[in-house]
């Protein structure tokens, strides 16, 4: 079963979601539990059999599927994409678990299933069709969950989602094409598969477009700034849970994509492009911090705030050492929990009062002590504070990046001021002060469904603050992997100074040599 | 001894957590106790943890387990006891200890008592990783969770809305400078490639200047935040707003003092800059004579003594940047007894007076609070320096660093604002325990504070008549760590003058501030002339900085997001709904070519047909004639 | 005279230039087919005079299909012609814009 692991968790939730149609509806919620449970424990068994040691791919599966086009299902997980797997599965069962009162209870479910074979796909997928393929598809259950469940303007939300990173991906495409056929060029064979390519030495000006079209596709994901505005509308639509899962998780397949596709892929155009994406970032700290301080809805705080963070996490990315690269990716992490988690929290608030201003609150912290505990955990979290989750990835993405730039660290540290500011007055805001609104007298404290699904999310983000070891090591060694790669393919004078060569790894070549 | 380091560091987070498992529930008297027990047993190692020491005993090193660990960054949750760190384990547990028992008592009528507990734990664990960790991303642990504990403890009475106001200023201030440290860690890590003191220290003496320089420049601007250094140190007195005992431990006693932790501990970096040393000597002396001159005129009781330690908090600086790392050291054990003796008797004087804390509004408390009153005047002693107690000692060492070290500017900063500390803490003693009882008018029927809380604070009483004489020791203990050095003033003549002149000096300030208080009558209208001269008005506003800061940073910071909004909805998104709406645009006007009707639709079709046959012949004849089209286009310039 | 290719060519033009001015101007239907058909035997007729010009056979074999094509796709042509007179009762171009964008 080990050897098809990554199949199976990618579809059984497709079957399961499939196999949903035929449940009726009271017994609907039980099964999707029961479901997602058990996708959760498969992707917990992932992780036990996953050899911490070894920093390339492991669980590789492949299966030809257009031979004369050198298309292939190929799938397998290193460290970088593990741990991001195993969230979606985690957070597909808490959004599962904690779904309140929803009409069509039943298509919700089998959605998420389908969203959840869609994101496991996109993270598993080591070929570029088949990326691309489970890149699209996810887009749809996400359209589906926005427009069918969201908000007053979700046409509008849905659509402008839909189509802002349908766009970007198109470009994408077309760059994965002419990939493809760069190596049809050199060897005489089409290939998408991604080992092949890794082993592809392109010249400076071909990787710069190259980069160019890519960055598109993954830039709109992520949201990078300036198209970041897609992503206020589709969160202050979509209903909460859709929120959680595009926060924690949709958001991600940018971020690591730049890490699987562009770095080891551009290396040159990677640090050509270093200088401008890291001012982008920062642009992307500072501004968004800064208009989500100046929001009245407390959903469009967090959902600004997650592009703020994203900032932090793509800075990590180009810092191009290990330390920033694994620091982004368990960034990575930490912002999924802590953005779901905070998600959540809106949600809880927003069931009761079905209102999200913060001037509606006030005082909340008198009535619902539990939940303002929860909230400032997390809010703490966010704001990266030590011992919790988000410091590690924070601090080691900027340690990383002082090695590029002094300056520009300086600037994009700018992160932990604003990042306090917008937090603590929304939380001010919301829970201190005296009661003053006659209906919040009257508010009951999260319930046991919604400690459920907040309560492991706390635990989660103060152990991994602690002891984030059982994370960070495996995806250090892969991220070594990486930015070996990088360092080797380098042929620029500057970027095989800017990419630390790391001594002591050895590139197994056979494991990279695997396919064919 | 490992044992001791883990009772230590430890009890303190179970305490915390003890006291937080009943947070939602009523007050219960027991989480006091247990809390406090806690602490004491923290104590107790940390004393067992310093006989250790003084016996000769080995500097304990412990590595718990690792943090982070990612390319060649190694961060273990390392802990080092050595002769600084017990220094202060012994300080920060000895005042929690006093405060904790104290709190009980202060919090009595309070529910959020058992969160108080919770908090104030966690705040001692946070002060003990912060000076018991051997890296700096350690101390970078403790000093965020220490501004964490002090966010939750200024806004501990969070329906105020001015408390919740503090805590977010001192949360927000101190990460403007926690960022300069970051920076200054991300400088230690890339240039000496670790975090740990015992590696990163010797590899510094192999660095440059000006690389040492930025080291030592941004650290202290970590330092400069927590402890409250100018132009940083507005959010100190508005941390007032926290209940008092917090005053009393966090903004006074310890965690204001971590910076000046942060410097001793550094020292090895500080010794191989001595201009960042000089800057940090007079900015601290500046900080010295400017807080102390606030503190002249406030009619704040708590605020007066907060100007106190931001002004103490400059002698310790000014005595670290030149070096004498032990006498900075020693004054900030000193100053932590005193103040924090002053700031729960200050505590005993609010709960008798209802929370009232203008010193004009009292008057002859010593009647009914004779203990209290004894205390804060014997504090008060300390605090001005009045031989035989404990101030004397440390800060005339300060005094006598300055002059040897031949910075006479700072000296002589430091000798006059002996005299302004000297008059503003009696200002204070005399309007509240002496003259008429001016709060008679104001209905108020005070009462002496519980007598186990005086008992509680007679530990600090004592240490700060008689701390004094541990400076020999003290020093004999640090000296093999902080390089120290005795500082001689060759001639014994000179010592004597200067000695004696500093002691008339601060003796006739004290005087002067019981003459012109000790039988004040009425409270202050507003109208007499020296309320309405500009200095007055200069110093009670507290030199406009902080108006300046509401009007010049945040009312812009707001109005700048409020327009990056705008911008975000108006040109950001704007050109994209701009661009999905020129597809839409053309879509529309284009539609009415589909009006259905075959005839006109066959038209367009022709129209197409002959377009399109029209382009090929022009592209054919393009192509025939391409060698003379390049000629002409090249003969235009092209 | 003779009559040349060059005759034959001018004759498909202009048949082909009525055909086109036939199917832009007419508003009746019935004349729309009249038009095409004017237009496919003005090709026609260009396909056989080349064809007879180089001797090939293939031109005359094209104008074969055409010819063909033409008369089925008038027959299925006029046969929707009538069911839609029958429904409408008119075969006017301008009545019929259920496609209208």
């Amino acid at each position: 079963m080990l050897e098809h692991i990554l199949s199976i968790l990618i579809f059984f939730p497709a079957l399961a979601g499939v196999m949903g149609f035929m449940i009726n509806k009271e017994s609907m919620r039980a099964y999707g539990v029961s479901v997602a449970t058990i996708e959760f424990v498969l992707s917990l068994l992932l992780w036990f059999s996953f050899d911490n040691t070894v920093s390339s791919m492991q669980f590789m599966e492949q299966l030809p599927l257009i031979p004369s086009f050198g298309i292939n299902y190929i799938l397998g997980v290193d460290g970088i994409s593990l741990f991001i797997v195993i969230m979606a599965s985690l957070f597909t069962m808490i959004g599962i678990a904690s779904l309140t009162e929803t009409p069509n209870v039943k298509n919700m479910i089998i959605t998420l299933l389908f969203l959840q074979m869609t994101m496991v796909g996109v993270f598993t997928a080591l070929d570029g069709i088949v990326f691309y393929v489970f890149w699209e598809l996810s887009l749809v259950p996400m359209l589906y969950i926005i427009g069918a469940w969201g908000g007053p303007m979700r046409i509008y939300a849905s659509v402008k989602f839909f189509l802002y990173t349908f766009a970007g991906s198109l470009v994408m495409l077309v760059g994965m094409l002419f990939m493809a056929y760069l190596f049809y060029q050199a060897t005489g064979r089409w290939s998408f598969a991604l080992f092949d390519w890794y082993r592809l030495v392109l010249p400076e000006n071909f990787q710069l477009w190259l980069f160019a079209a890519f960055f598109i596709g993954f830039a709109i994901k992520v949201p990078m700034f300036p198209f970041h505005t897609w992503l206020p509308y589709a969160h202050g639509q979509a209903p909460t849970i859709g929120s959680v899962i595009l926060a924690a998780v949709l958001l991600k397949m940018g971020t690591y994509a730049f890490i699987r596709f562009s770095l080891p892929l551009f290396p040159d155009a990677s640090v050509y492009f270093m200088y401008p994406v890291a001012v982008i970032a920062i642009i992307m700290i500072i501004y968004t911090a800064m208009v989500a301080y100046a929001q009245k809805d407390v959903k469009q705080v967090v959902a600004y705030s997650s592009v703020s963070h994203m900032g932090v996490i793509i800075l990590g990315t180009f810092a191009l050492n290990v330390e920033g690269i694994s620091g982004s990716v368990f960034l990575m992490i930490g912002h999924g929990i802590v953005s779901g988690a905070l998600f959540l929290l809106v949600g809880v608030i927003y069931d009761r009062r079905h209102t999200k201003l913060m001037s509606e609150f006030g005082g909340l912290a008198h009535i619902m002590p539990k939940y303002a505990t929860i909230f400032g955990i997390m809010m703490m979290a966010s704001v990266g504070m030590p011992l919790l989750i988000n410091f590690v990835g924070e601090f080691l993405s900027l340690l990383g990046f002082y090695a590029q730039s002094h300056m520009l660290t300086l600037l994009a540290g700018v992160a932990i001021i604003v990042g306090a500011i917008y937090m603590l007055i929304a939380y001010k805001r919301m829970f201190f002060g005296e009661v003053t609104k006659e209906e919040n007298k009257n508010l009951t404290d999260v319930n046991r469904r919604e400690l459920i699904a907040l309560v492991p999310l706390v635990i989660i983000s103060i152990w991994l603050g602690i002891y984030p070891k059982p994370i960070l090591e495996p995806i250090n060694n892969s991220v070594e992997l990486v930015v070996q790669t990088m360092h080797n393919k380098a042929t620029t004078e500057d970027a095989k100074m800017r990419i630390p060569n790391i001594s002591g790894v050895v590139i197994s070549k056979t494991s990279m040599k695997e396919d064919h | 001894m490992e044992k001791y380091l883990y009772i230590a560091l430890f009890a303190p987070l179970v305490s915390s957590m003890f006291s937080a498992l009943f947070t939602n529930g009523a007050k219960k008297q027991f989480v006091g106790v247990v809390a406090s027990l806690l602490i004491f047993s923290a104590f107790v190692s940390s004393s067992i943890l310093l006989s250790n020491i003084l016996n000769g005993g080995e500097v304990l090193h412990v590595e718990m387990m690792t943090w982070m660990k990612s390319g060649n960054l190694y961060i273990p949750f390392g802990f080092v006891v050595d002769q600084i760190s017990v220094t202060m384990m012994m300080v920060v547990t000895l005042v929690s200890t006093i405060v904790h028992i104290y709190s009980i008592g202060y919090m009595d009528h309070d529910k959020g008592f058992n969160r108080f507990f919770a908090w104030l734990s966690a705040f001692v664990f946070s002060m003990m990783i912060l000076v018991m960790s051997d890296n700096f991303a350690g101390l970078f642990i403790g000093w965020e969770g220490v501004g964490l504990c002090s966010w939750g403890l200024i806004g501990f009475w969070f329906h105020k809305n001015i408390a919740t106001w503090a805590a977010n200023e001192a949360f927000i201030m101190n990460r403007i400078a926690d960022l300069g440290m970051l920076i200054g860690i991300f400088l230690v890590y890339w240039n000496t490639g670790s975090l740990q003191y015992h590696l990163a220290f010797p590899a510094m003496a192999h660095l440059d200047t000006s690389t040492l320089t930025m080291i030592g420049i941004f650290l202290f601007i970590g330092a400069m935040g927590k402890s409250a250094q100018f132009p940083l140190h507005t959010w100190l007195a508005d941390a007032m707003e926290g209940p008092t005992p917090v005053s009393a431990l966090i903004h006074a006693a310890t965690m204001v003092t971590a910076g000046v932790y942060l410097v001793i501990r550094s020292n090895e970096l500080y010794s191989l800059i001595p201009n960042v040393g000089l800057f940090i000597a007079s900015l601290g002396a500046f900080v010295a004579l400017f807080a102390a001159s606030m503190a002249l005129v406030n009619r704040d009781m708590k605020r007066v003594i907060a100007y106190s330690t931001l002004s103490q908090l400059g002698y310790m600086f000014a005595a670290a940047g030149l070096g004498a790392y032990w006498v900075a050291l020693f004054h900030l054990m000193a100053h932590a007894f005193f103040k924090a003796l002053l700031f729960l008797g200050a505590g005993n004087v609010m709960h008798a007076m209802h929370d009232e804390l203008d010193p004009f509004k009292m008057g002859g408390l010593k009647k009914v609070m004779k203990g209290t009153w004894i205390m804060m005047t014997i504090a008060s002693l300390a605090l001005a320096g009045i031989f035989p107690f404990a101030g004397f000692f440390s800060k005339d060492t300060i005094l006598e660093v300055a002059f040897s070290e031949h910075h006479m500017i700072i000296y002589g900063v430091l000798v006059f604002t002996a005299g302004l500390t000297a008059f503003y803490s009696f200002r204070l003693v005399a309007l509240i325990f002496h003259g008429e009882e001016r709060y008679k008018i104001f209905g108020i029927h005070p009462h002496e504070a519980y007598k186990f809380m005086l008992i509680a604070m007679s530990p600090l009483l004592i240490l700060a008549m008689i701390a004094g004489i541990f400076q020999e020791p003290f020093f004999n203990m640090v000296e093999e760590i902080l390089g120290a050095m005795e500082y001689h003033i060759h001639s014994h003549v000179t010592v004597w003058i200067m000695l004696v002149g500093t002691q008339l000096f601060v003796g006739l300030a004290i005087l002067f501030a019981y003459k012109k208080y000790y039988s004040w009558g009425s409270v202050p209208d507003g109208s007499s002339a020296m309320e309405n001269s500009f200095i007055y008005k200069l110093l009670y506003n507290q030199y406009y900085i902080p108006f300046a800061y509401k009007e010049y940073v945040m009312k812009p910071y707001n109005d700048i997001s409020a327009i990056m909004w705008e911008i975000d909805k108006k040109v950001v998104d704007a050109s994209v709904d701009g661009i999905a709406n020129a597809f839409y645009l053309t879509g529309e006007k284009t539609r009415d070519m589909q009006s259905g009707n075959l005839s006109t639709m066959l038209k367009w079709m022709v129209t197409g047909l002959v377009g399109l046959l029209s382009l090929a012949a022009v592209f054919g004849i393009a192509t025939r004639y391409s060698d003379e089209i390049t000629t002409i286009l090249s003969g235009l310039g092209v | 005279m003779e009559i040349g290719l060059n005759h034959y060519l001018i004759l498909s033009t202009i048949l082909f230039a009525i055909g086109l001015v036939g199917i832009m101007r007419r508003k009746n239907l019935l004349l729309l087919f009249f038009a095409t058909e004017i237009l496919l035997n003005a090709v026609n007729i260009g396909f056989a005079a080349i064809s007879h010009y180089y001797g090939d056979l293939t031109g005359e074999m094209f104008a074969f299909f055409i010819i063909a094509i033409a008369a089925s796709e008038l027959a299925v042509g006029l046969g929707l012609l009538i069911v839609w007179y029958k429904r409408h009762g008119s075969i006017d171009l301008d009545t019929m814009t259920s496609m209208r964008g």
